[in-house]
């Protein structure tokens, strides 16, 4: 196989590092603070054509991959993470509404999603083993027509700025097996309420809340796929979701790897700089070593995305191996850095603000598992078993 | 636990109860607002827990190193950032326990005895593993010695009454030349500054501290001139497993909290799957090794044995099993895990791999044992003591 990139993807590539560089570093610092969903730089991400990526061209998009999209995501993360999760809930959310969406779907909801004028995001999880099992989950009826949905989503991203919310519910609860159907749902649709948003530990800036129905009204146009078949697209996005989140791993990793190193070049203590110290370079090595090898098995399984093949095996191994080193890249990068490391202001003697214990929260809400469908060894182990 | 005397059995109930009162309920109030918990301080004059390391010949509480950890890790496990407030006031009282006379010892003891703290001071900003680069002096002038410099780093800088203080008596001599002194908060010229923001353990209170021809008596010094480097690497000694100790503090009530969670979330299935199941197996399996691994120390020390190498372990250990069981914690239990308390003991581990020592340095220590056990063999860098 060719890991080339062709000349169109690498340009995607280097304006997500121009971008990055010029509009999120400077950013990132008081989005951490504040926390409040920063609206402004969505009109600055449409305008340069990243909402669009995964939407087609007839539909007002770039029409680029999934390797254009994993490299947006990793380039963002190495300078602010929230924005990047921000933006691949909203891609993945276009990506459905293109993937299943019938024609009627795709004319009212891509040219605004591609172009900023909608945000998206995902609503699968319950605040229960699975969807559709847990104590409130959300069910859908059949109801003259269209469907009312009653229950509640958890941990939804992007929650109370996205303007669409591309929703899983159980239809039929009492089946045998009961399985998910995806519904596209309007952030404006009565009796839909969003829950405050939850106090989280990092990717600040990017909301996440519980989405409440109480016998919320949707015609038949709402219906994204066929009634019971949104496992399957759950199942797809969540694996594009995994491997998304494995560039995100990626680039906070690289930033924290790069900011280490560098800090420990100028570090001296007994009088060497401690970057030529053995038990310095072994942490920095390790931690670029992991970085370096996951990114070829995200390219990999993004080649697979786009070549149309089962990919599936291949992401949940990736979001395997990154939960191994993810938190562990940073727990070292600090370490490098010493007291300095964990400070979350200017300490005295520097003349910056020191990033690595940002990116350590943001790390930690990057690598979570969080469904048990979600451990990946599962669904590895039935591929070889 | 059968294994603790009744009178340790009835030292660590105490402090169960006390932290389930005072802890548990506003650490994450002081976690968030990242203020110092002053009202603490009061909660536990009554008790004078903050004299437990005080013999009992001065008035203090006078329990041994084993009783002193029971107390420290339960204190972990409500809360390392207040846990860190105790051990550091501790520490300082070690110090002057190590080479403090008899007078130097009531001067220093006093104001803990009265539910007020000490610090200690030897981290520079050049200065950090490297303790023999530090370039705070003192110079001797008449009955006294007049201080220069800077520390950085101290826990309860701020907000201690009585510091123990190192600083170069002798420059040419580097860590040789190290002296420690004591230093009352009140001294004209002790200049505190700004206090840190920190990643975790944020409402311990870490601060940046001046100098300026700040005098103290020579009844000040504690031990001989060039001691310093001695008293210093001695108290870090006795101070390390008593990080470890709040550290599987921490450990087991990120598991605890981990169980409290399945429990809520999923009712009616007692057990997960067996990943998760041997993930939890796993951590506890960690958290009880280090336990055992601090009280052996803190043992060894009680029957007044060398317990430097174990010490080191026990930090290192320690210190390690809290980073990882915290963030498995947080990684394992998702969203809802990322959303609760849990993200707060991930943060405050990752500060204690570094302060007291990083636990490279402990590493070096602890090779250098296996390696080279006859003195002088394999030379450490200069500044690290075994
Ligand atoms: C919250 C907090 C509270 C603290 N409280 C106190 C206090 O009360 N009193 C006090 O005096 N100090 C205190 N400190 C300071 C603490 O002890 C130092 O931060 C620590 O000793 C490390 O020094 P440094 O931060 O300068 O890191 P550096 O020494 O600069 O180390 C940077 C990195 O290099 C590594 N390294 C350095 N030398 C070697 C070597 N020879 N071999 C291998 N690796 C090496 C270190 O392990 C680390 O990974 C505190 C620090 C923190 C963060």
């Amino acid at each position: 196989m060719n890991f080339e990139l062709t000349e169109a993807q690498q340009q995607v590539g280097r304006n997500a590092q121009t971008f990055a560089r010029s509009h999120l570093d400077a950013m990132a610092l008081d989005l951490d603070r504040c926390g409040v969903f920063p609206k402004g730089i969505i009109d600055e991400l449409a305008g340069h054509d990243f909402l669009g990526l995964l939407v087609p061209m007839a539909s007002g998009g770039v029409g680029a991959g999934f390797i254009n999209h994993i490299q947006v995501v990793e380039a963002f993360s190495r300078s602010c993470p929230a924005i990047a999760s921000i933006l691949n809930n909203h891609a993945l959310a276009a990506h459905a509404v293109a993937q299943w969406g019938s024609d009627a779907q795709k004319q009212h909801y891509l040219p605004p999603l591609a172009k900023g004028r909608k945000l998206g995001t995902l609503a699968i999880y319950e605040d229960g083993p699975s969807p559709g099992i847990g104590p409130d989950p959300l069910l859908a009826l059949r109801q003259g027509g269209g469907f009312t949905l009653t229950g509640t989503k958890a941990f939804v991203r992007n929650a109370g700025v996205a303007d669409l919310y591309v929703t899983f519910a159980t239809l039929e609860p009492t089946a045998k097996e009961p399985r998910l159907t995806a519904f596209l749902v309007d952030a404006d649709t009565s009796g839909l309420t969003i829950g405050p948003g939850l106090d989280t530990m990092g990717l600040k800036g990017c909301p996440v809340a519980q989405l409440f129905f109480q016998a919320a009204a949707l015609g038949p146009d709402a219906l994204l796929g066929e009634e019971n078949g949104g496992s399957a697209i759950a199942t797809r996005l969540l694996s594009l979701g995994s491997l998304a989140e494995a560039a995100q791993t990626v680039g906070i990793g690289w930033a924290a790897v790069k900011h280490a190193a560098e800090f420990a070049t100028r570090r001296v203590q007994f009088g060497h700089p401690i970057a030529t110290l053995q038990a310095i370079q072994t942490l920095l090595a390790e931690a670029a070593t992991d970085c370096h090898l996951a990114w070829l098995g995200i390219q990999r399984a993004a080649q697979l995305v786009e070549d149309g093949a089962p990919f599936e095996i291949h992401a949940a191994m990736v979001k395997a191996f990154v939960g191994r080193f993810g938190s562990r890249t940073l727990i070292d990068a600090i370490q490098v850095e010493g007291g300095l490391g964990i400070s979350e202001s200017k300490p005295f003697g520097v003349g910056g603000t020191m990033p690595l214990a940002r990116l350590f929260r943001d790390m930690a809400g990057t690598t979570l598992l969080d469904a048990p469908a979600d451990f990946p060894a599962k669904l590895i182990a039935e591929s070889i078993v | 636990m059968d294994l603790e005397s009744p009178a340790q059995q009835a030292v660590r109930s105490a402090a169960k109860e006390f932290v389930a009162n005072n802890i548990i309920t506003r650490a994450s109030e002081f976690d968030k607002s990242g203020e110092f918990h002053l009202y603490l301080l009061d909660a536990a004059k009554a008790s004078r827990i903050f004299a437990m390391a005080v013999p009992k010949e001065y008035g203090g509480l006078g329990y041994d190193a084993l009783t002193q950890a029971l107390v420290l890790e339960e204190w972990g496990y409500g809360c390392a950032g207040m846990g860190t407030t105790l051990a550091a006031s501790v520490l300082s009282i070690e110090a002057v326990l190590i080479a403090g006379n008899d007078e130097q010892r009531r001067r220093f003891f006093a104001p803990m005895l009265n539910g007020e703290i000490g610090a200690f001071g030897l981290t520079e900003p050049e200065a950090g593993s490297d303790v023999g680069a530090g370039t705070t002096t003192a110079v001797r002038e008449g009955e006294g010695y007049r201080i220069n410099g800077a520390k950085c780093w101290i826990t309860n800088g701020g907000v201690a009454s009585v510091y123990v203080i190192f600083a170069q008596t002798d420059v040419k001599k580097g860590t040789k030349g190290l002296s420690a002194f004591i230093v009352e908060r009140d001294r004209p010229g002790f200049i505190i500054g700004d206090k840190e923001h920190k990643l975790g353990l944020r409402s311990s209170n870490t601060v940046y501290f001046e100098f300026k021809d700040v005098q103290v008596p020579a009844a000040n010094r504690l031990g001989q001139e060039g001691d310093g480097m001695k008293i210093a690497m001695k108290t870090l000694d006795t101070a390390r497993p008593a990080i470890a100790a709040l550290a599987v503090g921490l450990a087991q009530r990120c598991l605890d909290e981990c169980v409290g969670q399945l429990h809520r979330r999923f009712p009616d299935r007692p057990f997960p799957g067996q990943t998760l199941q041997f993930k939890l197996a796993d951590m506890q399996i960690q958290v009880e090794a280090a336990r055992q691994v601090v009280r052996h120390t803190m043992m060894l020390r009680d029957a007044g044995l060398p317990f430097a190498r174990e010490s080191a372990i026990s930090k290192t250990l320690g210190t390690d099993v809290a980073m990882t069981v915290s963030s498995e914690a947080v990684r394992l239990m998702g969203s809802g895990g990322y959303t609760s308390e849990l993200g707060k003991f991930m943060r405050d581990a990752k500060v204690m791999q570094i302060y007291e020592g990083t636990n490279q340095i402990q590493r070096l220590v602890i090779s250098r044992a296996l390696l080279a056990p006859t003195a002088g063999a394999a030379p450490l860098p200069k500044g690290v003591a075994s």
